[in-house]
């Protein structure tokens, strides 16, 4: 008893750890809801409970809005990248060195990687770089036809009529040696900038995967791409974690590359459902470079870490 | 198998009530949850789920009360039933007609997997010696038509389709006027991938169907979506009469309880399932058959009648 008065005195109370129970579970279900993948909601409850478990709060305040507090927090952490990547500057450490910037676009089948790739491409040029789409994807019908309409279309935005070229070898070629052929024509054309298209294959098809791993063994791309779409579910866990494995497993190479970064798609289709940007951020570490937001070239964005914790949290 | 995660873990949970020896309150309740678990960890809609776990709980109460009853057979009784429920909405299929043409219309999500589908689709009736053709209607995407083009060149299959023209709805007007001259059976019209957000993709959606006037909408969706899969469908739904669903790229990992989902949504059962990139990778689907075999139940079918 004397404690509780104790309590009243300072304004605060531990925690009701039955009460905070009910309102994690809550919050678990919240998140699912929102489309974060069930493992990392969990992960995040996790991390909640842990943050306030045996802490004391202000008697005026409830256990809700300590989780709200908790959550937040936890979901900007996840949010904020703990590197920063700066394509245009480090081009231009490339081009200092003398080579093309290599960029690979990487990830399953229509989530956006040729889209988005065409969408970087117009970036790049706006920032007035001559660029190298690669057709990596020889497999797909008319995945080719698809760059090319890109390619011309681009073109048509810059007075340079050349700006960003196509280089194809046809269909069920080798894809590592596409891309090892077009970086050396970027060279020859001095392009700074080669963008690498890749056939979309399933995390778990292992000579697709391997294939990937010898590309990017080959090729070393300056960057990996990881393209998911903001519409995926349970799988974004197992997609980033396999494709990851499979560039580390699968390649010969003492120190292989893995993902550098996120691309995350079809942003606009979602509403606020935006849990697979966490999923993707929390599992990887690495951060949302790109988000995709309609299929036009200038529908690409950085990601709004504030907008989505507002989403989330709605 | 398609869901092969998913079934062993439900079938973990049935057998968990084994285990328990009696079945109590508490092993039910146990069952339950991991149910409610394994689906939401498939994608399968959150409220969806709750739903189910509540409708099996009243099922095995209520079977409860009959004095006798095996609660064990009844909580799996009441789980195939449900989960069926989620799956089959009890419509059946369409069934195209020998000897006229049948026009299909597909839709659905940017990057679904239409246009592969539309050609196993075509192929797969084709080789039961339909008369069956492709119209791309998509001019949106870059190089849709070359991908329709080579995809129908590969399968043997006729196509139409035009690089000049940019309205989608006169050239599937005029795909579907010519196949229907030339007394095409099966005629499948592939469309843009489009989504609810932008309402005059929608509006173009609701143009094609009135032109060609389809006698099935066939609505795509992928296997890997997640907990937006319902709110999309219903939209799809809402603008045009889907009539069945083909669910793709469930070859892999892949869960496929969001798209799931999406048969709650549209009252449209299920026809196929994709299972790879290529031509022959298409299985057909039959509810309850799935469900048996999900559960490690080959023969609920006898069950049932019980
Ligand atoms: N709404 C929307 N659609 C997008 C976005 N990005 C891409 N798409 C569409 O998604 C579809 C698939 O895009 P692609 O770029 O062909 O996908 P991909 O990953 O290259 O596909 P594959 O090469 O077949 O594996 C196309 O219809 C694109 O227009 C986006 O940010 N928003
Ligand atoms: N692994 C696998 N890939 C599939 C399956 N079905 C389609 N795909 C792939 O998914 C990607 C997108 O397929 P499309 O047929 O172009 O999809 P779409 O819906 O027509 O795309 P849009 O026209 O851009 O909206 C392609 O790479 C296909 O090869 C499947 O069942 N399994
Ligand atoms: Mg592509
Ligand atoms: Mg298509």
């Amino acid at each position: 008893l004397l404690g509780y008065f104790k309590n009243l005195a300072s304004g605060t109370a531990q925690i009701d750890e039955v009460e905070l129970q009910k309102v994690v579970n809550q919050t678990r279900d919240h998140l699912i809801s929102k489309n974060v993948a069930s493992d990392v909601a969990e992960d995040i409850c996790v991390g909640i409970e842990q943050s306030l478990k045996g802490t004391r709060i202000s008697n005026f305040s409830s256990v809700a809005a300590a989780v709200k507090d908790a959550l937040k927090d936890q979901i900007e952490q996840i949010l904020t990248p703990k590197r920063r990547i700066n394509i245009l500057r480090d081009i231009e450490a490339a081009k200092r060195a003398k080579k093309p910037y290599v960029i690979t676009m990487v990830g399953v089948n229509g989530v956006g990687k040729s889209t988005n790739l065409a969408k970087i491409a117009f970036w790049l040029a706006r920032n007035g770089h001559r660029i190298m789409i690669a057709a990596g994807d020889t497999f797909r019908s008319g995945a080719i036809e698809q760059l090319r309409t890109h390619t011309m279309n681009l073109c048509q935005n810059f007075e340079d009529e050349d700006i960003v070229a196509l280089y194809d070898q046809g269909y069920e070629k080798d894809a590592a040696n596409v891309a090892r052929d077009a970086i050396q024509q970027a060279r020859r054309e001095e392009r700074t900038v080669v963008l690498v298209d890749t056939a979309g294959r399933m995390q778990d098809n292992e000579p697709l995967m391997r294939a990937l791993a010898k590309l990017v063994q080959m090729n070393q791309p300056d960057l990996i791409l990881f393209v998911g779409e903001a519409l995926v579910g349970n799988e974004a866990v197992d997609q980033l974690v396999k494709f990851n494995q499979a560039l580390g497993n699968l390649s010969s190479s003492q120190e292989p590359r893995l993902i550098d970064g996120i691309v995350l798609t079809k942003f606009d289709t979602i509403d606020d459902k935006v849990g697979a940007a966490i999923s993707m951020t929390h599992i990887t570490g690495q951060p949302v470079i790109f988000v995709g937001v309609g299929q036009r070239y200038s529908d690409l964005r950085k990601l709004n870490t504030t907008a989505v914790v507002e989403s989330l949290m709605r | 198998m398609v869901l092969g995660d998913l079934g062993k873990r439900l079938q973990g949970a049935l057998r968990g009530l084994g285990q328990s020896g009696e079945v109590d309150d508490e092993a039910i309740n146990a069952m339950l949850k991991e149910l409610g678990n394994a689906l939401i960890q498939s994608d399968v809609n959150i409220k969806l789920v709750v739903q189910l776990k509540k409708r099996v709980l009243k099922k095995i109460q209520a079977g409860d009360a009959t004095a006798g009853a095996n609660k064990k057979r009844l909580a799996q009784k009441a789980v195939f039933e449900e989960l069926t429920a989620l799956l089959d909405p009890g419509k059946e299929p369409f069934k195209p007609v020998k000897g006229r043409p049948n026009v299909i219309m597909f839709v659905g999500l940017q990057g679904a997997g239409k246009t592969t589908t539309c050609t196993k689709v075509a192929y797969h009736y084709a080789r039961k010696k339909w008369k069956s053709c492709l119209v791309c209607a998509d001019t949106f995407r870059a190089g849709a038509f070359d991908q329709l083009k080579q995809n129908a060149a590969k399968a043997r299959i006729p196509f139409y389709g035009s690089y000049s023209e940019s309205d989608p709805v006169v050239i599937a007007r005029e795909g579907v006027e010519r196949f229907k001259k030339e007394g095409y059976e099966i005629i499948i019209v592939d469309t843009s991938g489009r989504h609810m957000q932008e309402a005059a993709l929608f509006e173009e959606m609701l143009q094609l169907n009135n032109a060609v006037n389809p006698d099935n909408i066939i609505f795509v969706m992928d296997g890997t979506i997640g907990q937006a899969a319902e709110l999309q469908a219903a939209a799809f739904k809402a603008k045009v009469d889907v009539g069945g669903v083909i669910i793709t790229k469930l070859d892999g990992h892949a869960k496929g309880g969001g798209a799931l989902s999406a048969v709650a949504a549209t009252h449209a059962p299920i026809t196929f399932i994709g299972v790879g990139e290529h031509m022959t990778e298409l299985e057909a689907f039959d509810a309850q058959r799935f469900v048996g075999k999900l559960l490690g139940m080959g023969d609920m079918r006898g069950l049932m009648e019980k």
